[in-house]
């Protein structure tokens, strides 16, 4: 039976590689890494007239923001591309397990969403935004598992659509999730049926749950908030699953 | 004839519908241990669903398809196959030792990536992006992904089409080595000579059966003859009536006519047409032997 068993630091290694590819991609690595920042810095820093306050709200956001993006092209787009040009066949009779393949592009995935989020802490320091060490951490650890459920969302569309059809997607879907969601404009600002969708897209509720990090008066929901981007998840996870089933037949 | 060399990949009963269509019929099938088996037939006949079915990315309707007695689906059943598909790419940015590397890191047992490379003939391209890699080229580094786990079934899928002739020659002396050193081998190829060159068992499809299972020179001796190969206006009603006839059927613009004596039927077929044009007569090929093995069978499933 120990023939059948699976090399050590299998895991580590095919993640490794995923990053590796990321980073000679700059065309893809680029935007992903400086929108979030850039668009923080305009609303932050020069829009705002430097108001900490304001900075510290928008914050909470922006690292949701931060995550949306490396999650839904690098998985949605960056999928559909790879099951085009066969690089998924490879994959699928290797004897790498599949999950292998999916946690080194969730890896890859989220190494940019932290390079995103480094160029956003260092702009919101320049802003004059003070958190706590554990806020900072928080806010972070909020941020990376943001990736996970539009990962998953977006492995669902690389397994579903055309490379082009998946990009269209996924760019929808990206400022979908940011207006809807409320992470440029907070949701209260919105007209009430876009409050109301609002409800239904994960980012909103990571939204609130960051949001609680830098404002502690809105902790009370975070629990249920959590519930409901955990239940989402699940949810997205059976929707990748499925994708994964469908393209194999 | 009764082999007694252990099945390491099989398919039972095995059926499959695509897309509503019967792809396979309760197919029969063992690949084993130390033989070269190749898979050949008509496009349609159910080989690449039969490759699907065997590497465990397909599962059968009905039936079953094993993997060193594993049902293949399961990732375990891959520890240790190799596989070279027609369909498969590689990544643009990556260079040919870092797939090799992580590709090897997959098997226990792998190979030094450094001898991966020498038997795959691609050392020199070692720190080439794969984006920057001929047809011929990618081909051998999925060549060299396929054997770089030392696996006990290697499956080739089109190995050397796109490869040029001294590749070629070199990939047929490594797969027969692996062989010769015990592993199975199934092949997939449009040419036959290179089944003809590598195969010990040669397994006919035709609408998702198996119509043959020999060796490449007991098909090859089922058409003892020649064939005959023209352009005429007659009608293969006509053709199969000339004598020592066995089969006769268009193969593009020609029609090919299988004969047991030569020389009588071209005298009839001159006397009957007198325009025939381009005229040749060869002995029967392994191709010749499967077209007819395959023309055989539609006449009876007919």
């Amino acid at each position: 039976m120990s023939s059948y068993a699976l090399p050590a630091g299998l895991w580590r290694r095919e993640a490794m590689a995923e990053i590796t590819r990321s980073r000679r991609m700059p065309q893809f690595l680029v935007p992903t890494v400086v929108t979030p920042g850039a668009f923080y810095a305009l609303f932050a820093l020069a829009l705002n007239r430097s108001s900490p306050e304001a900075a510290t709200v928008m914050l909470a956001g922006y690292g949701v923001f931060a995550a949306t993006g490396p999650a839904l092209f690098g998985f949605g787009a960056g999928v559909a591309m790879e099951r085009e040009q066969g690089l998924i066949e490879l994959k699928r009779v290797s004897p790498m397990p599949a999950g292998a393949y999916v946690a080194a592009k969730l890896a890859a995935a989220m190494f940019t969403t932290a390079l995103a989020m480094a160029l956003i802490d260092t702009t919101a320091l320049i802003a004059g935004v003070h958190l706590s060490i554990l806020g900072w951490v928080e806010l972070t650890a909020i941020s990376l598992a943001s990736t996970l459920p539009f990962a998953l969302l977006g492995f669902g569309l690389g397994m579903r659509m055309s490379g082009k059809g998946a990009v269209a997607a996924a760019n929808a879907l990206y400022l979908g999730s940011a207006i809807l969601g409320g992470l440029w404009i907070p949701s209260s600002m919105l007209p009430g049926w876009m409050r109301t969708i609002g409800q239904c897209v994960p980012s909103y509720h990571l939204n609130k749950l960051a949001q609680a990090v830098v404002n502690p008066a809105l902790g009370s929901s975070s629990p249920s908030h959590a519930a409901i981007v955990a239940g989402m998840t699940v949810a997205l996870g059976i929707w990748a699953w499925t994708g994964w089933r469908r393209s194999a037949a | 004839m009764e082999h007694r060399l252990a099945a390491v990949a099989e398919l039972a009963g095995a059926s499959k519908k695509l897309g509503g269509r019967l792809v396979l019929d309760k197919l029969d099938l063992a690949i084993r241990a130390g033989e070269v088996t190749a898979l050949l037939g008509p496009n349609g006949a159910g080989k690449t669903t039969s490759v699907g079915l065997l590497t465990g990315r397909l599962s059968p309707d009905d039936g079953a398809a094993r993997l060193f007695g594993l049902d293949a689906t399961r990732p375990a059943a891959r520890a240790r196959m190799g596989v070279m598909l027609q369909a498969a790419g590689l990544p643009d940015v990556m260079t040919v030792r870092e797939m090799v590397t992580l590709q090897s890191g997959y098997y226990r047992d792998a190979r030094p990536v450094a001898d991966t490379l020498e038997l795959a003939g691609i050392a020199e391209l070692a720190d080439r992006r794969c984006g920057r890699l001929s047809g011929g080229q990618s081909r051998r580094v999925q060549y060299a992904l396929a054997i770089c786990g030392r696996p006990d079934l290697l499956v080739l899928d089109e190995p050397t089409a796109a490869m040029d002739r001294a590749s070629t020659r070199a990939l047929w002396a490594t797969v027969r080595e692996a062989a010769d050193e015990g592993a199975a081998v199934l092949l997939t190829s449009h040419d036959l000579a290179e089944a003809d060159a590598l195969a010990d068992r040669v397994l006919v499809m035709n609408h998702g059966r198996i119509v043959a299972d020999d060796t490449p020179s007991a098909i090859r001796a089922r058409v003892s003859g020649s064939v005959v190969r023209c352009r005429t206006a007659l009608p293969t009603a006509r053709l199969t009536m000339l004598p020592g006839v066995r089969d006769a059927e268009a193969d593009g613009t020609d029609m090919r006519i299988v004969t047991s004596d030569a020389v009588q039927t071209v005298r009839m077929l001159l006397q009957q047409d007198e325009d025939v044009q381009g005229l040749r007569v060869s002995d029967a090929s392994l191709e010749d032997a499967i077209a007819q093995l395959v023309s055989e069978e539609q006449r009876i499933a007919a």
